[in-house]
Order: C-alpha cells, then structure tokens, then sequence
C-alpha cells in the first residue's frame, strides 16, 4: 500500500486534550480510517499547532480524502513518500 | 457416510434456511478433483429431503462441453419443473430470467446444484455470472462445485468467479483433505498404515476410498489402485467397465451389450464391485478420475472402435456436441466433418463462442471432405466468433479463405459479405485504416448490383467507421444513402440504423442539440419495439456523444440508464464504459468526490485492462489528481495515453491534454509540444468541434498556435480569441467549473481574484498557487481562502458524501442499501450514519431525517 504525506493547515490551532475526550476524539479518527482502510501512522504538529505533516499508509489519494471528510479533517496537500534514512545504503556495501 | 464434513455441512444447510426466508445464496464449493464435493453436496439434498426442490445439473468433460448442459440436465428432470425450458428455441437471455423465475418458491426453497463448472462452457459461464448476480432475492441456494486446482490464472471462470465472490451473497467453500484420524475410521478393521496413506493421497476422500478398498497392499499410485481394482474384476465386467469409459458423463445400459458385448449380469457384478454406479438409465464411474484412469489404459484399436461403435449406437441423436466428441476419438476425419459443423452451428447460437471455434475448426481441419459451399459457410461463421474472442489474426484468416472462395465462384455479393466482416475484426484489430480499405471494397462491389439490404447495412458500418474517426462529410452521405435505400427496400433494421447514425454525425459534429434529441427519438422508438440490443447501442451513443459535447444532462441521464439496462443483461463491456463516461463527466463538472467511485464501478465489470473503458476511467481520475494536485495523477495518464494510442482519437484527446496541463501546471511549458503535437495533427484531420477546441486550447496555452480553428467547441474559442469574460460566462452555462477559472485567470485582476476562489473552491490546489504567484508579481499580496464549498453549501457542516447518505436514509433506506447503492462497504456506511447523527445531535435516524428536513439539507 502507497505511503502518503498529508500536509493539513488548523487556522485556529489544533487542540486534543490529554483527557478521555481527546483519546474517544483520536480513536474516533482511527475507526473512521478503518473504513477506507487508511492507516494514520503518525504526524508532525509545528509549535504552534496551525499546521501538521501527516504519515498515512492508504490505497489512493481519494481514500485519503475521503477518510479526512469523514473526520471533519482538512486537507492541503497529499504527497507520496517512501522511507529515508542515514543507513539506507548501509547494507549495499 | 461423510468424514469431517460436518461444519461444511451445516454452513450450507444454514443458507437452505436463509433461503427459505428470502435471502438466496450462491455457494462456491472449491476443492481438487476427488477431494468429495459431489458427496457433500449430495448429502446436502439428501439432507434436504422433500423440505426443497432438488435441480442437479453438471458441466461435460467433453474435449468440448455441450453448450448450457447444466440446463439440459434441468430440464431433462421431470422433477425439477424445468420441462419447457427449452421449448421454442428461446435465446439464452429467455433461458435464464425462466430459470430465475422459478426460483422464488417460498414454500420450499430451490437447492440448485451445478456441479464442475471448471469445464462450463461460454454460456453456462454467461449463466453462472446472471444467477449469481440475481440469486440474492429469491429462495434458493445455487451450488456451484469446481476444482480450484485447475483454475489457472487465464482460465475464464476466474473472470467469473471474481465477479461473484465480491456479491454479499456468495459464500465460498473448500473442501479440505482428511485428517489421519478420519482415514483409520474409513479403514475400520483393516489393518492399513493411515498416516502413509495420507501422505500418498494428500488425504483425497476419493483417493483414500480407492486404495482402503484395494485391500493391505498400498498401490505406488492411486491410477494403479483404480487399475488394480478393475483388474480384480471377471472378464465380462471388465468390459463393462472399460465400455462405460469412454462415455464423458455416463453410458445408457441399452449400449452396454452393442459396445462390448457383455452379458446383462456382467452389468451388475461392474456395479457390485462399487467401480460403476447406476445413474437412472445409465451407467457411469463413481468419479471422473477413475473414468480417465481406465480410458487411458485402454489399447488404442480398442477405444477407437468403441468410439465408432458409439456413433453408430446415437446415430440419428440431436445431442451434436457428444456425436462430435465421438467423432474426434474415433479419429475418423469422415465422421468429424459429419458431426462436428453442426455441434459448431448450435455452439454459436446458444452463445458458446469459444466451444463453437473448437468445432469449427475440429471440421474444417477436414475441410477436403465437406463440400466447398459449406466450408466457405464454415470459415465466415469461425472468422466471426474468432472476432468475437479477439482472436483478430486467426479471424481475419478465415474470413480471407471464405472471401477467395467466392471471389472465385463470381459470386460478389458473398465476397463484399466477407470484406464487410474483415473490416469489422480489422477496427477491433485496432486497424481503423484496414477497416476503411475493406469497407470500401464491399461498397465498390456491392453498388453495380444495385440496392439491397446488404449494401444498406454496410453503408451503415461504413458510416460508422467515419463517424468514428469524426470525418463529416462521408459519414453523413453513407448514412443518407443507406437511409435512401432502407426506405426503399421496405427494411426497418437498415432504416433504424441509417437513422441512429446520421444522429450520431450530427451529435459529434453538426447541431448536437438536434442530434440528441434524434437519438432520444430512437430511444423511445427501440423501446416501442422491445429491441434490447438496438437500445443499448442509442443509450451508449446519448451518454458517450452527450459527455463529449458537454450536454451533461442528457449524457447522465442516459448513461444511468444504459448502466443499468447492460448490467441486468449483462453486457460487462457496455456497463464499464457507461460508468467511465459517468467518470468523466464528474470530473469535467467539477463534482470530483464522485470520480472514484465511477472508476471502481468500471474496475468491477472491466474485462480486459486495455479497453477503453479502462483508457477513460484512467484518464478522468487521472486528470482529476492532476488538477487536485494529488500524486499518481500522472502515471494513470500516461498509461492512459499508451493504451490509447491505438484508439480513436477521442479516447486519447483528454487524458493526452491531461498531460499537457500537468507539464503547464508544473512549470514545464516547454515540455507541452512534445506531449501535444501528435494529437493535434490527428485533431485537425477531423471534423470534431470539441476535438479541435480542448487539444488547440492547451496548444494555444502552449504558445504553439495564435488562435482557435474555424470549428473550434465555442467556450474554448472564445477564449482562444481573447473574449475571457465570453469564455468563462459560457463554460458557467455548460457546468464546468475549472475551466470557469481557466478564463477568469486570462482576465483583469478582479477576475484573477475570483478564479482563485474558484480554485480554492474546487480543491484544485496547482492552478490556485499559479494564479496567487502571478497575483503576487502584479502587487496583489494575499487572496484569503474563502470557506470550502462543501461547508458553505450544507449549514449542518456535513460532507458531500454525509449529505448522500443521509439523503439515502430520508428515503427509508437500510445501511445495507446504501453501501450496495453507493458501493462502500456496510463499516463505512455505518461509519456515516454516526457521524450524521453526530453532527445533527441526535441520537436517532428519524429524528436526523426530521432535523434534516427543517434545516432543508435534505427534501421534504
């Protein structure tokens, strides 16, 4: 399944409160995925909290999206992205 | 007695009792060859008792199956109520809705048993793909048996099955192998090394029975277990057994003694040993593995007379397919030439095209001994069901012999018949030059013998073929000629067809508007005229020709229609492409939720991924990534373009302009001659307005040309011309609201302003960055988002998708009606309805539908 990075913007700032709302709140997300067998691997929030970069594991751009519409989450950019690393040639020598 | 087999068991009792209530079933029974499926499903009907109407039919291990011998078998059952089925020669089509007919006893459910449909035949495939999409809601529970091991990647029930199993209602089974434990309870008080015998049989039910009851010695093959117990048997028996062989399915006890002689109490000691079985009349192994062992085994002399023996025995039978398989074994060529055309003839009625090419070519292999009138006959119907597998070569081969022959004989009029169907395979080839050339000498030899129903018809086909590379002129004086000529001759179907085309070259490139409404007029009349296949032909026409002028309405609507009317008879092909046109037009109109959901439905029904429901689907998702900015927009279009090369031009203009705009919207203007100039040449040779108006107008993006053609699709002239505000206001009419922006950013700095929130508005993140860049350089700092459509235009905050669902549960709609409807899963549709519910703040359906309707989201 195709890797992608999904660039969203919160204008008014993103908040998940660290409390039995937030978790119902992220695991609602989840469920959501499941249903365009979307997976949300993780995602990078700036400091402060306007914009996130987010790894998905999806079939298509279209399910990507579709899953955001469900979550009510938006969506600037989706790119797709393979896995880099400081040791990727490590083991061709 | 059946070993482990109860959980199978109850499964497939358990669909009997859903039957019973209405919720029908098809349940594929997978397992290799003696793994003791048929027994499974014989003790399912057994078990079943008088509670169901029991219907067993079975697929031929004939070199080339009976066409529909399920059926047959249905119908030859006083029992089963199937005694008409056939009555009046009815067309497959009949066949089969009389078949489903009768499946909604609700007072006892229908089991029907299809067994080894891994040797089905063309039209029983077509069968299996009817009753299974349809057995859902009815009361039956159609079993099917195959042997999954023999299903290789190409073999055509795979396209089937594929289809099938995707259905809520089908279940699939497998029949596993026995377990050790199950062996040493088949042995009883034998003394036998169970776990050896496992390992030799893989634990084959049919396998083990054979060497449990070959006695302690373990044979080092299971054909030498068969063989060793047939060669226990007196020499009498023997021969009944080796008589039964060569019969594909069974042998009727009357030709017992005329084949081999035997006395009539050999007949019982062959049954008594448990090698044979007595199937009403008739006589026949217990499995198919043994019936080969022994075949195999036989002397060649000794076979081959029994086959002849065998012929002479059904002289006189209207069984062609069995009298042809004889014939083959017998290897007589006199006896191929025979039978063989006439198994060929009702092969190709009944649909069969692959089973009638093996017998077609079975008799002409001989074609010395057929009298040269039929073998031309024989080469034209081979070249046409040649055509019809896409076997081109090989057709086109045939149909040259056939045309020789007449050609030679003088006889013009069957020569032109010939070059009409070579120009027919030649299009699908793909050979549109080949297919003019041959459609041009029909017509040169059919036109000094004046006018006839063939010239009209292939008038007709000549017609098509300009209108298909949109050539005007030629296209509207064929199909004017054969109008002439119909009307003269008195003949419906020519006038009909004369008419549709003529409406087609209007539609394409005259008064689209007059055009379409021509075609509905032809609609209207082929429904008069209960012509199915004449209404599906003027529906793809509507929907393609009315998407390709942009007259989207009439193409949904139409498009909807010949969707729905191919599937219920299950034209695959047509159905595909109707929904990669629904594709197409959603992407065009900016409705770009929508675009993969008509691309998986073309997936679903798609055949062969190199056809042009696969080139347009591709294209339209495709482009729409590219103008969404999403990644892969670009691969599918360039595979789109490679499989379209070899299309008509109208398959390849869009997803080729597609590129085009992905190289302009990358920055990469230079690269647009290279993408585009092929095209454009190929565009400029027709007559096509919207051809020379979408491909000139990325040209003219392109700075390749200074403005639009004198034909050039009006909106894009328009612009071409300079007349930005002209340009956007019309495309604002036709309901295409990218290319809105596309005009609008050709204007003054208000209209900049408002393509970017067209942009935005739409999602199409590449063209707005463009615009707000080159904003930027004029001054302008920052053009705010506007709200995203979707929120603006549902006060409740739901999703375009939300709004579908709920406006699907206002309609009374179950979860399970809206995922087949909308072709999402039951877990998604579910996922929607808790977010409606959510977003609505209620906690029931009905109060959402009662919310919904006051905030006027949905219809009252």
């Amino acid at each position: 399944m195709p890797r992608y990075l999904v660039e969203r913007t919160f204008p008014g700032g993103l908040e998940i409160p660290s409390t039995r709302d937030g978790r119902k709140a992220l695991l609602g997300v989840v469920d959501r995925n499941a249903a365009e067998q979307v997976t949300w691997v993780r995602s990078f929030v700036t400091n402060d909290r306007r914009k996130t970069f987010c790894i998905y594991d999806g079939p298509s751009p279209e399910a990507i999206r579709r899953a955001a519409g469900s979550s009510e989450l938006p969506v600037d950019a989706i790119s797709e992205v393979s896995v880099l690393d400081p040791y990727f040639y490590v083991g061709g020598e | 007695m059946l070993f482990e087999r109860d959980e199978l068991l109850a499964d497939l009792t358990a669909l009997v009792e859903r039957a019973r209530d209405g919720e029908g079933s098809l349940a594929l029974v997978a397992g290799e060859a003696g793994a003791g499926k048929t027994s499974l499903v014989s003790e399912l009907v057994r078990s079943a008792g008088s509670s169901v109407v029991a219907v067993v039919g079975a697929c031929d291990p004939l070199a080339t199956p009976r066409p529909l011998s399920p059926l047959l078998d249905f119908a030859s059952d006083p029992a089963a109520g199937f005694m008409d089925l056939f009555v009046g020669d009815p067309n497959p089509t009949d066949v089969f809705s009389a078949v489903l007919d009768r499946l909604k006893d609700t007072i006892r459910p229908t089991v029907m048993v299809v067994e080894d449909v891994h040797w089905a035949d063309d039209a029983t495939r077509d069968f299996l793909r009817f009753i299974g999409r349809r057995v859902g809601p009815t009361n039956a529970i159609v079993v099917c048996t195959y042997r999954d091991d023999e299903l290789t990647i190409e073999h055509p029930l795979q396209v089937v099955l594929g289809q099938l199993v995707r259905l809520s209602s089908t279940h699939r089974f497998e029949v596993p192998p026995l377990s050790v434990s199950a062996i040493e309870t088949l042995a009883g008080d034998r003394i036998i090394d169970a776990s050896r015998v496992r390992e030799i049989t893989g634990g084959n039910a049919f396998y083990v029975t054979e060497i449990v009851a070959g006695g302690e010695a373990l044979p080092p093959t299971v054909q030498d277990a068969v063989l060793a117990r047939v060669g226990s048997l007196d020499a009498q028996a023997r021969r009944v057994v080796e008589a039964v062989s060569i019969a594909p399915r069974s042998l009727e006890i009357e030709f017992v003694k005329p084949l081999c002689g035997a006395a009539p109490d050999a007949v019982d000691s062959a049954l008594g040993s448990g090698v044979l079985v007595a199937d009403g009349s008739a006589l026949r192994f217990r499995h198919e593995l043994a019936r080969t062992a022994v075949e195999t085994a036989l002397l060649a002399p000794s076979r081959i007379e029994m086959h002849r023996t065998m012929l002479r025995l059904l002289e006189g039978s209207s069984d062609s397919a069995r009298l042809a398989h004889h014939a083959v074994q017998a290897g007589s060529p006199e006896l191929v030439a025979q039978y063989a055309p006439q198994a060929a003839r009702e092969a190709s009625t009944r649909g069969a095209s692959r089973e009638a090419a093996a017998f077609y070519a079975a008799a002409l292999e001989h074609f010395d001994l057929i009298d040269p009138d039929e073998v031309a006959r024989l080469r034209a119907a081979y070249g046409s069901d040649l055509a019809e597998l896409g076997r081109s070569d090989e057709s086109l081969q045939q149909l040259t012999m056939a045309a020789e022959f007449y050609r030679a004989e003088g006889d013009e009029m069957s020569d032109a018949d010939m070059l009409r169907l070579m120009s027919r395979t030649l299009w699908r080839y793909p050979d549109p030059d080949g297919a003019r050339r041959a459609i041009d000498r029909a017509i040169a030899l059919l036109e000094p013998h004046g006018p006839s129903e063939l010239l009209g018809i292939t008038l007709v086909q000549s017609s098509s073929l300009h209108m298909l590379t949109r050539r005007r002129a030629p296209a509207a004086d064929d199909a004017r000629r054969a109008a002439e000529m119909g009307a003269a001759l008195g003949s419906q179907t020519v006038k009909f067809r004369a008419g549709v085309s003529d409406a087609c070259v209007e539609v394409g490139m005259g008064d689209s508007t007059a055009g379409l409404a021509a075609l509905e007029m032809y609609r209207r009349e082929a429904i008069e005229q209960g012509d199915t296949h004449h209404l599906v032909w003027v529906l793809g026409m509507l929907g393609s020709g009315g998407g390709e002028v942009r007259a989207y309405a009439t193409g949904i609507e139409a498009l909807e229609a010949a969707a729905a009317l191919s599937a219920s008879i299950d034209q695959d092909i047509n159905t595909a492409y109707s929904y990669a046109w629904m594709a197409r037009i959603a992407f065009e109109q900016g409705r770009w939720d929508d675009v993969a959901g008509h691309v998986a439905h073309v997936e679903a029904f798609m055949l062969d991924k190199l056809d042009v429901a696969t080139v347009t689907a591709d294209g339209a998702l495709g482009r729409m990534r590219v103008r969404r900015g999403d990644p892969g927009g670009f691969d599918l279009l360039r595979r789109a373009s490679a499989a379209g090369s070899g299309l008509e031009l109208q398959h390849v203009w869009s997803p080729i302009c597609g590129l085009a705009e992905h190289a302009w919207l990358g920055g990469r203007g230079e690269e647009m001659a290279s993408i585009l100039e092929a095209t454009w040449d190929r565009s400029i040779a027709t007559d096509s307005p919207w051809a020379h108006g979408e491909v000139g107008f990325w040209m003219w993006k392109a700075g390749l040309i200074d403005g639009p053609t004198a034909i050039a699709a009006e909106p894009f002239a328009l612009q071409m011309g300079g007349d930005w505000g002209a340009a956007a206001e019309a495309w604002r009419e036709i309901g295409c609201p990218y290319e809105v922006g596309l005009a609008l950013a050709d204007g003054d700095e208000a209209a900049m302003i408002e393509a970017v929130r067209t942009f935005d508005d739409l999602g199409a993140r590449p063209a707005a960055t463009m615009l707000r860049t080159r904003l930027k350089e004029l001054g302008v700092d920052h053009v705010p988002r506007g709200p995203s459509r979707a929120t603006r235009a549902n006060p409740a905050g739901l999703t375009p998708r939300q709004l579908e669902v709920l406006g699907l549960v206002a309609a009374g709609m179950s979860n399970a009606e809206i995922a087949d409807e909308l072709y999402l899963s039951k877990k998604t549709v579910e996922h929607h309805v808790s977010a409606i519910l959510t977003k609505l703040e209620v906690d029931t359906r009905a109060r959402a539908i009662a919310v919904a309707r006051d905030m006027g989201v949905v219809a009252t």
